[in-house]
């Protein structure tokens, strides 16, 4: 497995640097489960400055392993010369223009040219708001589960349209997010004392969701349910 | 200052959803048309898949099969090439549907007890396959230079392992492709051997079935290296790796459908070009220098080097998907970090799978003793656990839990059982004449 969930290692970026707003949620019980305002270390996740500063003083004395704390390791920096020269793939316009300005910021520190001309920003072929596709994912406990969502709605950079934690008698929940025949499986899942994770996302955001609840927690399994129409195309 | 100008953006959208009345269904609100940019600019896994499929292991099976039947199993390779896209198309949907590579599926909806054995014999075959492809490439450069093709592994297993683990390989592949491309010379070469044509036309398309152990032993490999396990993780890590979801599913489609057919076009050639020039005159292949013989109607004395060079562009493009696909297969299962856009400390464990599979194969061609034999059993064995591979896809694909308003229509769902049921009825009149008459020579 990857590891502890939000654990700081390779390819662990500690902070994303926007802000999810906590969107609205189709079911009461995910009130309850909503995120307390005083808990910036779940939901708010402004990178501070500092974590990105610190990137670049790791990249700029050699690290260029070292994973954006933002992008991940999509981006790629190399010190060739006196240019300083950014490689990858991003995801929009002003997360170029952000890094860009940040590497900027490092002219004069004997850098005195930034190439950005192998930074690209990622071709999306596909439309947001057409399908939304629910993802399910077991845990041995509900703290788990916890920490789970948490680091998947602050890495994912995904804003979920439904989020909620579901234990053993409380399956009736999972009918309004999951299809029918999901619902014995899950409930075979709840038997055995396993917490359930359900984030329901845009179906272009589903990709990076799984592979955050796959590869990066301690999931037991991770399954996702077949894409459905979007409210707004019903 | 460079000038900030970015290659792609966002708003380039070359899909159009298609406008009408409000859907009914999901499948039906991804319609999608495509315009003719969207077809050239449609590289992707699949024609990548494509490029694999002709691997050393393939051309020298291929080679083989029109050395010792001539055209007599063309038949199998026409009828192969709907039911490879088939599959093929069935491996990239579950995954833009579930956006989960197979391995991890197996695992989520059949358990480990299906999973493990599947994937093991999966990596099994790939190690052979690359151990064998990794003779055939030094024996391509031994042609050309004379060296002796021992000398030539461990460097050839440097240069393929670092560039798959340091570099992006996705991107490499699409430079490789072209090196892959000198084997449109076999199209020539063909038709400049001038073959019996109406001959080639009838056995294309009038099957011909013989229940020889040479035969059966052929079909199976020539079925194997077509349809082959690898590619099926292949092509579903591919299009996970690309995060390609639903709405992507036509672009799939034409890609795998252009990479399928330019493959099994190849093939169709090497198999017409090998029948004029080694099966008329009753020459076996023995060697990489025999299987080079059938470009010489079209290079003359430049055949070996012509040969050389595809088979080393051919083995750089697929040992590393070989290897990648037994580490996708492995870290599916364990649920590790995976992915060759990810660097090597990003996702530890997947690449000291693919290590190891180097050095396992690297281990195996120092070691072996006649690389066209392995390079044919590799095939055998592929060909035996493709069928099984098939049907748990088709379980997949055909459930509607899974695959929601996606689920496989009725033409997959047949070429689908045909592409089992055919590769099933050829393992098993394989292993009964063997067991009846033994292993052909």
């Amino acid at each position: 497995m990857g590891g502890e969930p939000g654990l700081q290692g390779p390819g662990f970026p500690p902070f994303w640097g926007r802000a999810i707003s906590e969107g609205p949620m189709r079911h009461e019980s995910a009130q309850t489960e909503s995120p307390r305002s005083s808990d910036p270390a779940v939901y708010t996740v402004n990178a501070p400055e500092a974590v990105v500063d610190a990137w670049w003083a790791s990249i700029l004395a050699g690290n260029i392993y070292e994973p954006h704390p933002i992008h991940g390791p999509a981006i790629k920096v190399r010190l060739d010369g006196s240019r300083l020269r950014l490689c990858g793939e991003l995801e929009s316009p002003e997360d170029r223009k952000e890094l860009i300005r940040q590497a900027r910021k490092r002219v004069g520190h004997g850098i005195d040219h930034v190439d950005s001309s192998d930074l690209t920003i990622a071709r999306r072929d596909e439309q947001s708001g057409i399908l939304d596709q629910s993802l399910l994912s077991a845990f041995p406990n509900r703290a788990a589960a916890e920490y789970a969502r948490a680091f998947v709605i602050k890495h994912s950079r995904v804003e979920p349209k439904y989020h909620d934690i579901v234990l053993q008698g409380e399956e009736e929940r999972l009918r309004a997010v999951l299809p029918e025949h999901w619902i014995p499986k899950a409930r075979k899942w709840l038997e055995e004392g396993q917490a359930l994770l359900v984030l329901t996302v845009d179906e272009t955001g589903a990709h990076r969701v799984r592979e955050l609840l796959e590869e990066d927690t301690r999931s037991v399994w991770t399954v996702t349910a077949p894409p459905t129409l979007s409210e707004g195309r019903r | 200052m460079s000038e900030i100008t970015p290659r792609r953006t966002r708003d380039d959208h070359a899909t159009t959803i298609a406008a009408g009345p409000r859907p009914t269904s999901a499948r039906e609100a991804t319609k999608t048309r495509l315009r003719f940019r969207d077809i050239l600019r449609t590289i992707g896994p699949g024609v990548i898949s494509g490029g694999a499929d002709n691997d050393p292991a393939g051309i020298a099976t291929y080679s083989i099969v029109g050395a010792s039947v001539g055209y007599a199993q063309n038949w199998l390779l026409f009828l192969s090439t709907p039911l490879l896209i088939a599959v093929q198309q069935m491996s990239a949907k579950v995954a833009n549907v579930t956006k989960s590579d197979l391995a991890s599926l197996l695992r989520t909806h059949f358990g480990r007890r299906v999973a493990t054995p599947a994937v093991v014999l999966m990596v099994i075959a790939n190690v052979i396959t690359m151990g064998a492809d990794l003779v055939a490439m030094s024996a391509a450069v031994e042609l050309v230079t004379g060296v002796r093709f021992i000398y030539w592994i461990v460097p050839l297993v440097a240069l393929m392992a670092g560039v798959t683990i340091f570099l992006d390989y996705r991107t490499v592949s699409k430079y490789l492709l072209w090196l892959v491309a000198v084997f449109a010379t076999y199209i020539v070469a063909a038709i400049m051997a001038r073959p019996d044509w109406g001959d080639v036309v009838r056995s294309t398309f009038v099957p011909k079935i013989s229940m020889s152990p040479e035969y059966l032993l052929g079909a199976v490999a020539l079925l194997g290296t077509t349809i082959t396990p690898y590619l099926f993780f292949w092509q579903a890590s591919g299009e996970v790796e690309e995060r390609r979801g639903v709405q992507s599913i036509s672009r799939s489609n034409l890609d795998i459908s252009a990479g399928m057919v330019w493959s099994n076009l190849i093939a169709f050639f090497i198999i017409v070009a090998t029948g004029a020039v080694l099966f008329s005159h009753h020459t076996e292949i023995k060697t990489a220098a025999d299987a080079a013989r059938a470009l010489e109607p079209f290079a003359g004395r430049y055949a070996t080097l012509l040969f050389s060079v595809g088979i080393i562009g051919a083995g750089l493009l697929a040992v590393p998907v070989l290897a990648s696909s037994a580490a996708f297969g492995v870290a599916g299962l364990a649920g590790w970090r995976r992915g060759l856009g990810r660097n090597a400390r990003n996702a530890p464990q997947f690449y000291v799978v693919i290590g190891l599979s180097f050095l396992v194969a690297m281990e195996m061609a120092i070691s072996s003793v006649d690389p066209i034999k392995a390079l044919f059993y590799s095939q055998v064995l592929d060909g035996m656990i493709a069928p099984l591979l098939i049907v748990l896809l088709l379980l997949l694909t055909s459930s509607r839990k899974v695959m929601g308003d996606f689920v496989n229509g009725l033409p997959t769902k047949v070429l689908g059982w045909v592409a089992a049921a055919v590769m099933m009825l050829a393992d098993a009149a394989l292993i009964y004449q063997v067991a009846t008459k033994g292993l052909p020579a």
